[in-house]
C-alpha cells in the first residue's frame, strides 16, 4: 500500500517551496466509504490527506476546471495520470505547470460491493493488499480485495503511473493487457439481440443525471451536445431515444480518448455498465491502429489525424 | 415486405462527377430514399446517422470520394475512419452491420450511385424492416424535443 505520510511530507515541500499553488488529492468524506476530491492549498491542510482505495474519483477532471496556467500538483495513480497525459495531447494543460505525485494503485476498491456484503453502517475500513477490513456497529468483517475491485481495476493494464515526477512506493508488476480484449470478446460472442437487449436494459434505468460526464476527464466540452438547444441533436428527456443516444455518443466520443478508468461507471447512481461500450471502441483502437490513450504526450487519437496508409486499411 | 425500405442517404456535394448523375440525384430520387447533401463525408457527423438511424430508417447509404481524390484532400479519410467505426460500434450493440453501407466513388465512375442504391435496396427488402434502436418519440409527442 502507499505510504501515506510520505505522500504528506511531498505535498507539504511542494506547497511550502512554491513549486505549485494547489494540489489536489483526497481528503475524508462523509463516511470512511467515501473520501472526497479536496484542492489543498497551504501546508497546514496537508494533515487531512487521504489516499487508499476507496478513492473513486479520477483526479485529472478537475485540471480542466482550474485555470491552464496555474501550478497544480495532483496525487495520481495509473488510469489517472494517462488521462492526464490525454488532457495533454488535447492541449488542456501543458506538462511544465504541473507536478505530479505518482502512486502505485492496487486497485479501486467498489464500496457498493462492501454494503453489500456488511451493510451500510460502515464504522471504518482498513486495508492491506489481499485483505480489506471494515468495521461496523455488528463486528468486524475481513473481506477479500480482490473480490470488492472494481470491473475495470480487475482488467487494469497499467497500474503505474508512467510519467510522474515522483514515484511514492515501489512499482507494481503490470496487468496483463489481453484481459480488456477478452471481456469485449465475450460480449462480442452474443447475437445481435441479446446486446440489443442488454444495451436496451442497462440504458433504459438512466435519468439523465450526467454524473458520469462530470465524473469522466475526457468530457470537457463547454457545451454538451444534449445541452445543446438549437439545433437540437437529441432527445434531453428520459425518453428511450434519449438514454440510448446518450450513451451511445457520449461513450463514441470517447473513442482513442477514454482510459478505462471507470469514473463513469462508479459515478452511476444507477449503477449503469458503461464500460463494455468504451472498452470496444479501445479495443478496436488497438487493433486498428495500435493506439493506446496517454502513453505519451505526443501522439495524437486516431480519430484526429489521418495518414496515407488509410487507403488501403478500408475494405471498400 | 408491403412498403419499399426507408433509406436515409448521405452524399457528398463532389462524388457524383459526371452531371448526369448528380441530376438524377438531385431530382429522381425514389420517394423512399431521403437525400442529405453535404460539403464533404467530413461533414456527415455520427449524430446524422444515428438519428436516422434512430428516426426509423431501414438503412443508412453514404456516399463520399475515392481516398486522395477529396476536394478538401483529406476529408473523405477522416469521415472514413469515424464512420466506420460507429458503423462498428452502432454493430456492438445490436444494430445490423449490413444496414449502414459506404460507397466511395472514383472520378471516373459513370452511374454507379444508382446500381447501388437500388442493390441497397434489394438487400434491405432480404433483411426485413429495421427493430432494433428505432426510439425515436413520435412528432405528435413532441419528435426531438421531448
Amino acid at each position: 500500500m502507499p505510504d501515506l505520510d510520505a505522500i504528506k511530507t511531498e505535498v507539504r515541500r511542494l506547497l511550502a517551496d512554491g513549486v505549485v499553488e494547489v494540489v489536489v488529492a483526497f481528503k475524508p468524506g462523509d463516511t470512511p466509504l467515501h473520501p472526497q476530491p479536496a484542492f489543498f492549498h497551504s501546508p497546514e491542510e496537508v494533515d487531512s490527506l487521504v489516499h487508499n482505495g476507496l478513492c473513486q474519483n479520477n483526479l485529472a477532471t478537475f485540471l480542466t476546471h482550474l485555470p491552464k496556467t496555474k501550478k497544480v500538483g495532483m496525487v495520481v495513480r495509473g488510469c489517472e495520470n494517462r488521462s492526464v497525459n490525454a488532457l495533454i495531447v488535447e492541449k488542456q494543460k501543458s506538462r511544465e505547470n504541473l507536478y505530479l505525485l505518482g502512486v502505485p494503485c492496487e486497485g479501486i476498491i467498489d464500496w457498493r460491493k462492501i454494503v453489500e456484503h456488511v451493510g451500510e453502517a460502515v464504522l471504518a475500513v482498513h486495508e492491506n493488499s489481499d485483505e480489506v477490513t471494515v468495521e461496523t456497529r455488528e463486528g468486524q468483517f475481513n473481506l477479500s480485495r480482490n473480490e470488492l475491485l472494481h470491473a475495470s481495476c480487475l482488467r487494469c493494464a497499467h497500474r503505474n503511473p508512467i510519467s510522474a515526477d515522483i514515484l511514492i512506493g515501489e512499482p507494481l508488476p503490470e496487468g496483463d493487457p489481453n484481459l480488456a480484449r477478452v471481456a469485449v470478446e465475450e460480449f462480442e460472442s452474443l447475437t445481435n439481440e441479446e446486446r440489443y437487449a442488454w444495451f436496451q436494459k442497462e440504458a433504459e434505468r438512466c435519468i439523465r443525471c450526467y454524473a458520469c460526464r462530470e465524473a469522466c476527464p475526457m468530457c470537457y466540452c463547454t457545451e454538451c451536445f444534449v445541452d445543446h438547444i438549437e439545433p437540437r441533436w437529441t432527445e434531453s428527456g428520459a425518453t428511450p431515444a434519449g438514454m440510448q443516444g446518450w450513451h451511445i455518443v457520449r461513450a463514441f466520443h470517447q473513442t482513442g480518448r477514454c482510459t478505462d478508468c471507470g469514473a463513469c461507471e462508479r459515478a452511476c447512481p444507477m449503477d449503469i455498465k458503461m464500460t463494455y461500450l468504451t472498452e470496444k471502441l479501445n479495443n478496436d483502437m488497438r487493433k486498428k491502429y495500435a493506439f493506446e490513450v496517454g502513453l505519451d504526450i505526443q501522439t495524437q487519437p486516431p480519430f484526429a489525424t489521418v495518414t496515407l496508409d488509410d487507403k488501403n486499411r478500408f475494405s471498400v | 415486405m408491403s412498403q419499399k425500405p426507408k433509406i436515409a442517404f448521405f452524399q457528398c456535394q463532389w462524388c457524383l462527377y459526371s452531371p448526369a448523375d448528380q441530376n438524377w440525384v438531385d431530382t429522381q430520387l425514389p420517394s423512399n430514399i431521403h437525400l442529405t447533401k453535404t460539403p464533404c463525408t467530413g461533414r456527415i457527423n455520427p449524430l446524422y446517422v444515428l438519428n436516422a438511424v434512430q428516426g426509423g430508417a431501414d438503412g443508412v447509404m453514404i456516399s463520399g470520394c475515392m481516398p486522395e481524390q477529396c476536394h478538401f484532400k483529406t476529408g473523405n479519410m477522416a469521415a472514413r475512419r469515424q464512420l466506420e467505426e460507429f458503423n462498428d460500434f452502432l454493430n456492438h450493440i445490436g444494430y445490423e452491420k449490413e444496414r449502414v453501407r459506404f460507397v466511395w466513388l472514383d472520378l471516373q465512375d459513370r452511374g454507379i450511385i444508382q446500381k447501388q442504391l437500388a442493390q441497397f435496396e434489394q438487400d434491405l427488402e432480404v433483411l426485413g424492416p429495421a427493430k432494433n434502436l428505432i426510439t425515436r418519440t413520435k412528432i405528435a409527442e413532441g419528435g426531438l424535443n421531448a
